[in-house]
């Protein structure tokens, strides 16, 4: 269904001119930020996509800098020098939990803890490496992280075989009894990075619209506070919830507030009805968001496990996940492989716009380390073996294919993200080690 | 989740039925445990080491599982000698005796629900009931995580400072609409290209012409083009059709008409052979929100040339209409020859694939720009532009928007803000605006409290006993229970006056809110999930095996089911008429497409179905159908799995780890995977959960991927028939049908779980037993919907609630 609102011409001059058109005049509204900002800080993301890979086709054949990329990868080839494989990691996580064999993928993936087996609300898992930066930078950034998808996660009924939606609906958990919603909406996105003002009211307008929501705030906390004498414990830890949303949303109103640049870039209107117009608008988002440092840390699922997306646009009218289940079905794999393919030249165009855009000393790409790959390698056996990943960006460490030792748990390159973006941490779910990413 | 193990000490010394108990254990011994002890865990059950007295309550859920199966008959499997039937009563029956006895056991508890925050759908009923305005204000809000299948469980809904500044945005824009009419937008065009649906320029073959019997309106033809727009508010918008593909020449002109929900709005004409980029502009009226827009050629084969022999062939002369853009003199004509062109006697163009290539969609223009006179008499219940009248308006509203009378500090927080705004200089109506916005995001709107006391006679009870709720609170849950929206003015009245909690006050409300059209909410939002029926929204039939699956045939699926299903609501209809029933509603389009002669028009009625092939009931209705299939084709094991799960309350465990999922992708186009599929089903880790999903899904192959009768797929006759491993067996979607309706028991207890699980907000437990037991006996006795939501309603967790339990309690609970 065609999900447009509002501005459509303006959406795709939006999309049009999402090169280094629009990134041009953004940065220079943007360059007091930067230019408070320290140089060179390291962003994070993650970037997932769902239900496996054919792997002979996304692993080289070679190992070292002398690789070939293979027929998957081949849309990233222009970054070589930024990429690095990584064969061989494994979710050992995922092998112990029970339930939906994409649940119990997605579910552990970033956190490397076994995930509840239910689709109750007792969903229970562990914080996730991305929660773990974010909240080690937490107070530098408007945001502390960014929660994106390009596939609505209303799902009705259970999601897998009796685990709930929450595993596959999110990647982050900011702690074991706390998935992330995704935010699939860019509109909604762009409010969330620059808040929901209407550019076109006058100063005095917004400072009186603005203390008029914080006395509405204070009297709603009040409220809350009197109502709370009044309750259980259950009811308590809602209204506890609700008072820290007033308090975090009244941090952002002042940041807003004290900065408040309207930056030079349309509002998207909603949902492009192009799938790859859709992705390419979230990789822009992000790009957005780490250039002017109002997030340094993003997760960002392409689809959900078990996603049903079709995709004609590439000759593919089936849905994802069935395809996937091939049986060594040659038709079947081919279709996923196009679809792999068509997963890689989207990412493709994220890392164009990381390098394209100037930050400190380089380029965005340089100050990022964007994780890409899926929690399963082989889907049609729901494998958490030797799963496709590979870290891009940063400096010096990429134009590499590497094996690591068969089993490794991925939490160890979790370690190794975490180090390299300088923090400090020895140890990260059920990891045993540590990935070294420098060359 | 709070549990209280008390029960399970008396088990442990009833003596007389243990001698039951070791014939259930020495059937166990007997028959399971080959297969299921500590080293082959078939099924991941252990069954040896449930061999002690206590076991039946303690692995209460294991032996429920055991009963079933036995019941069921699909254990033990195929190639373990059977059990007599004799056995299987006495052991099935002695465990289920077993268990209502445990059950009777259990002390009375209404389980805990916390603060529940109002869902999406619950948010935009609200404020639609509060302020007479009916914006689509939640689609921007973060999704609701669902539980138990549900998107209104309490502990599931969250709320973050994202959703909180959502609020806000939404409540400044639902009350400056309410008191200010609708902000003023920028007119915007919207475009959708159009899918070509007709064969032959998909390289296939067109099928024949029918003359005879046609859609006269054109929406049921490939030729037609629809889409789903919103309309963001009432005003007048433009559509442009952007018109395709030829008519041959010497046509009548062809008649374009513009449909909006399949209602005809306006229509044109358009006199020439090749249509590609002629187009056709309309300005109309609509409404603010979703319609589905359509144009169509109205009888779109007649007037054609009389060598087509079709009805009221053209009068007009063979000449005419032979240019691309109109009429050609004899002399263009005799050019042409000339040069070379082909021109057959009569004609040069034989076409007839009239479509559509676009619609486009601008607006809003005249868009209306002042506010209701409902919704300002819903604000402003005094006209003075007082500091009094102001108190008036905001101790209404807030009584209305926290469904309870205000407390007068209340109030006065309220007031605060008008006063605040005062003092910034501004108007009257502005400071009540940001008032009633106040009111809008404090927790006692977006959250249904309930407080443990009555604040006015504040005594705090530390027991967990249940206490009765308040009229207030019943007041809200029922009308979040049947509408999903606020009470209204007479649920609040009776509250007022304490008389909501009359067992014969509360029934006569009960019947009145299901007659309501507001009870529409139980199909959207019940139903919906429950049968999943809302995913028909964003299914996506692959386009190049169905052609004829348009956004027109998934509002005609939609709108089938939702009239079924509201007819049953509103005229308290027999529940198991979901699946029974020889009716359903339909259009001209639907009917075609499921090959009912002489349904003529777009609007919808209702249909007798007794004798067709196809039947009535939810299991005949294109949009189950649909939503339980793949994009291109049906899953027996997915339709299975939906029934077992949905009908029948018996949810398939997940695979076996390293089992891969079955590949049933060529059933239909060779014999031999059915025969795989047995094969499949012949081992016996598998055999337990296929023997029993892939029968049932077989049984509604005649049924393709997109609901349409089908014989054969491919060259392969459909063979619908099944055998259930109790030994029953059926052919077709008629007879599975009168299957399933012999266990109408299953059918009552999914149904009164469901909506329980709905109405109260939580998952179920074992002290729901009860109620939901005495549920079902009703509904075997009388099963109008209105008895099983009487039922829901008089149950003790609906009419009760622990009283607030201490702090030390509940701590303790926690850990366990």
């Amino acid at each position: 269904m065609n999900i447009i609102t509002g501005k459509h011409v303006s959406r795709r001059t939006l999309l049009r001119g999402a090169g280094v058109a629009m990134a041009l005049p953004f940065l220079d509204a943007m360059r007091p930020a930067l230019a408070a900002a320290p140089p060179a800080v390291q962003r994070l993301g993650v970037v997932y996509v769902p239900n496996g890979i054919i792997m002979d086709q996304w692993t080289p054949a070679e190992l070292g800098s002398n690789f070939q990329f293979g027929r998957i990868l081949k849309p990233l080839e222009p970054f070589r020098e930024s990429t690095l494989v990584l064969s061989g990691l494994a979710n050992p996580a995922a092998i112990k939990a029970q339930g939906g064999g994409h649940a119990k993928a997605s579910g552990s993936f970033l956190s490397g803890s076994v995930p509840k087996y239910t689709a109750g609300a007792d969903v229970h898992a562990g914080k996730t490496f991305d929660q773990f930066a974010a909240h080690h930078w937490a107070g530098q950034t408007r945001l502390a992280s960014l929660q994106l998808g390009c596939e609505d996660s209303r799902m009705i009924g259970n999601c897998d075989t009796g685990s709930s939606c929450a595993y596959t609906n999110t990647l982050s958990w900011q702690d074991p009894d706390t998935p992330l919603t995704v935010d699939t909406n860019p509109r909604s996105v762009f409010e969330r990075l620059f808040g929901s003002v209407d550019p076109s009211l006058s100063p005095e307008a917004r400072a009186r619209r603005s203390l008029y929501r914080r006395s509405m705030l204070d009297s709603a906390r009040e409220s809350t506070q009197k109502l709370e004498r009044d309750l259980g414990t259950a009811d308590r830890r809602k209204m506890d919830q609700y008072l820290t949303s007033v308090r975090e949303l009244e941090q952002r109103m002042t940041a807003v507030d004290a900065d408040p640049r309207i930056p030079t870039v349309d509002k998207p209107a909603g949902i492009p009805f192009q799938f790859s117009e859709y992705v390419k608008l979230m990789y822009d988002l992000q790009v957005l968001a780490f250039q002017s440092d109002l997030s340094r840390v993003s997760t960002m699922m392409v689809g959900r496990e078990g996603s049903l997306r079709t995709y004609p646009e590439i000759e593919v009218p089936d849905p994802h996940h069935p395809l996937t289940h091939h049986r060594g079905h040659p038709d079947f794999i081919e279709k996923v492989t196009k679809i792999n393919c068509f997963h890689a030249e989207l990412f493709a165009y994220f890392l164009e716009k990381l390098r394209a855009t100037p930050d400190g000393d380089g380029t965005l790409l340089d100050h990022s380390s964007i994780m890409y790959g899926g929690a399963l390698s082989d889907g049609n056996q729901h494998s958490n073996v030797n799963l496709p990943l590979l870290v891009a960006g940063g400096k010096g460490r990429g134009g590499r294919h590497v094996k690591v030792e068969a089993n490794t748990p991925v939490t160890n390159l979790f370690v190794g993200l975490l180090n390299g973006a300088g923090i400090e941490v020895d140890k990260f779910g059920d990891s045993n080690g540590r990935v070294n990413l420098s060359a | 989740m709070v549990r209280v193990p008390a029960w399970i000490i008396p088990v442990f010394f009833v003596a007389p039925l243990l001698a039951d108990s070791a014939g259930t254990l020495a059937f166990v011994q007997k028959k399971c445990i080959a297969c299921h002890n500590a080293s082959v865990t078939s099924g991941g059950v252990d069954l040896v080491a449930l061999r002690n007295p206590g076991t039946f309550s303690k692995n209460r859920e294991i032996w429920e599982h055991v009963a079933g199966k036995v019941k069921s008959g699909e254990m033990p499997p195929p190639g373990v000698p059977k059990a007599s039937a004799e056995e299987v009563h006495a052991v099935t029956n002695w465990l289920e005796g077993e268990f209502a006895r445990q059950d009777a056991l259990i002390q009375p508890d209404t389980g805990l629900v916390a603060a529940r925050r109002l869902n999406r759908a619950e948010y935009n009923n609200s404020i639609r009931d509060l302020l007479a305005v009916d914006l689509p204000l939640s689609d921007t809000f973060p999704q609701d995580q669902a539980a138990f299948g549900f998107d209104n469980i309490s502990d599931a809904l969250n709320i973050s400072s994202v959703l909180l500044e959502k609020y806000a945005d939404a409540a400044e824009i639902a009350v400056r609409t309410a008191m200010f009419g609708p902000a003023k937008l920028k007119p915007a065009v919207s475009h959708y290209p159009i899918p070509v649906r007709l064969n032959v320029l998909r390289g296939g073959k067109a099928p024949a012409l029918d003359f005879t019997n046609y859609d006269l309106t054109g929406l049921s033809s490939r030729h037609a083009a629809h889409t789903v727009h919103r309309f963001p508010v009432d005003g007048v918008y433009s559509v442009r059709l952007v018109l395709n593909g030829h008519r041959p020449n010497q046509s009548m002109p062809a008649k374009i008409a513009l449909w909006i929900d399949s209602k005809l709005v306006d229509q044109s004409e358009m006199d020439a052979t090749d249509l590609e980029g002629q187009l056709i502009d309309f300005k109309i009226k609509v409404t603010a929100g979703e319609h589905l827009v359509s144009g169509s050629y109205l009888k779109e084969l007649h007037g054609l040339p009389p060598s087509y022999n079709g009805p009221e062939p053209s009068t007009r002369p063979p000449g005419a209409l032979i240019s691309t853009r109109g009429k050609l003199s004899q002399k263009d004509i005799e050019t042409l020859r000339k040069t070379g062109t082909k021109l057959k006697s009569d004609a040069i163009e034989t076409r007839v694939d009239h479509r559509f290539e676009a619609i486009d969609i601008g607006g809003p223009f005249e868009q209306v720009s002042a506010p209701s006179q409902q919704s300002l008499s819903r604000v402003f219940v005094c006209s003075q532009q007082t500091p009094d009248c102001a108190r008036r308006i905001v101790s209404s509203f807030g009584y209305r928007a926290f469904r309870r009378p205000l407390e007068s500090s209340e109030t006065n927080r309220y007031i605060a803000l008008y006063a605040l705004a005062r003092q910034n200089g501004e108007p009257f109506q502005e400071a009540v605006a940001i008032a009633l916005q106040g009111i809008l995001v404090s927790p006692d709107f977006l959250f249904r409290i309930e407080r443990t006391t009555n604040p006015s006679k504040r005594t705090v009870v530390f027991s967990s006993a249940p206490i009765s709720i308040g009229d207030y609170e019943l007041a809200s849950r029922l009308s979040y229970f049947l509408w999903s929206s606020t009470p209204d003015q007479e649920l609040l009245n009776l509250a007022g006056q304490h008389r909501l909690h009359l067992p014969a006050v509360q029934e006569a409300q009960v019947r009145r809110m299901l007659r309501d059209k507001k009870s529409r909410a139980l199909v959207d939002n019940f139903a919906g999930q429950w049968l999943q029926f809302r995913n028909i929204d964003v299914v996506r039939p692959d386009a190049g095996k169905f052609p004829d699956f348009d956004d027109s045939l998934r509002y005609s699926m939609r709108r089938e089911t939702e009239l079924f299903l509201e007819n049953i609501v509103q005229q308290d209809g027999h529940a198991l008429e979901m699946l029974s029933a020889n009716y359903t509603f339909l259009n001209e389009r639907l009917a075609r497409f499921y090959g009912m002669p002489g349904i003529i028009g777009p609007e919808f009625r209702r249909v007798d179905m007794s004798g067709t092939q196809r039947g009535g009931g939810v299991l005949a209705q294109g949009s189950i159908l649909t939503i339980s299939s793949y994009s291109t084709r049906t899953s027996p094991v997915v339709r299975g799995k939906w029934i077992l799960e949905n009908f029948l309350n018996a949810p398939p465990p997940p695979p076996p780890a390293s089992v891969p999922a079955l590949d049933d992708s060529k059933v239909g186009e060779s014999a031999s995977l059915r025969t795989q599929m047995e094969a499949h089903r012949a081992q016996p880790q598998c055999a337990s959960c296929h023997s029993k999903m892939d029968p049932l899904g077989f049984g509604l192959e005649n049924l393709n991927a997109i609901g349409q009768w089908r014989d054969s797929d491919g060259k392969i006759p459909v063979d619908a028939s099944g055998k259930l491993p109790d030994g029953r067996t059926f052919q077709g979607p008629n007879e599975l049908k009168v299957l399933m309706l012999g266990d109408r028991q299953a059918f009552y207890s999914v149904l009164s779980e469901k909506m329980m699980t709905y109405a109260l907000g939580r998952g179920l437990e074992r002290y729901d037993r009860q109620a939901l037991r005495s549920i079902q006996a009703s509904l075997l006795k009388d099963d109008h919907f209105s008895t099983l939501v009487l039922g829901v309603v008089r149950s003790l967790p609906f009419q009760m609630k622990r009283a607030r339990e201490t702090d030390s309690f509940s701590a303790k609970a926690d850990n366990q």
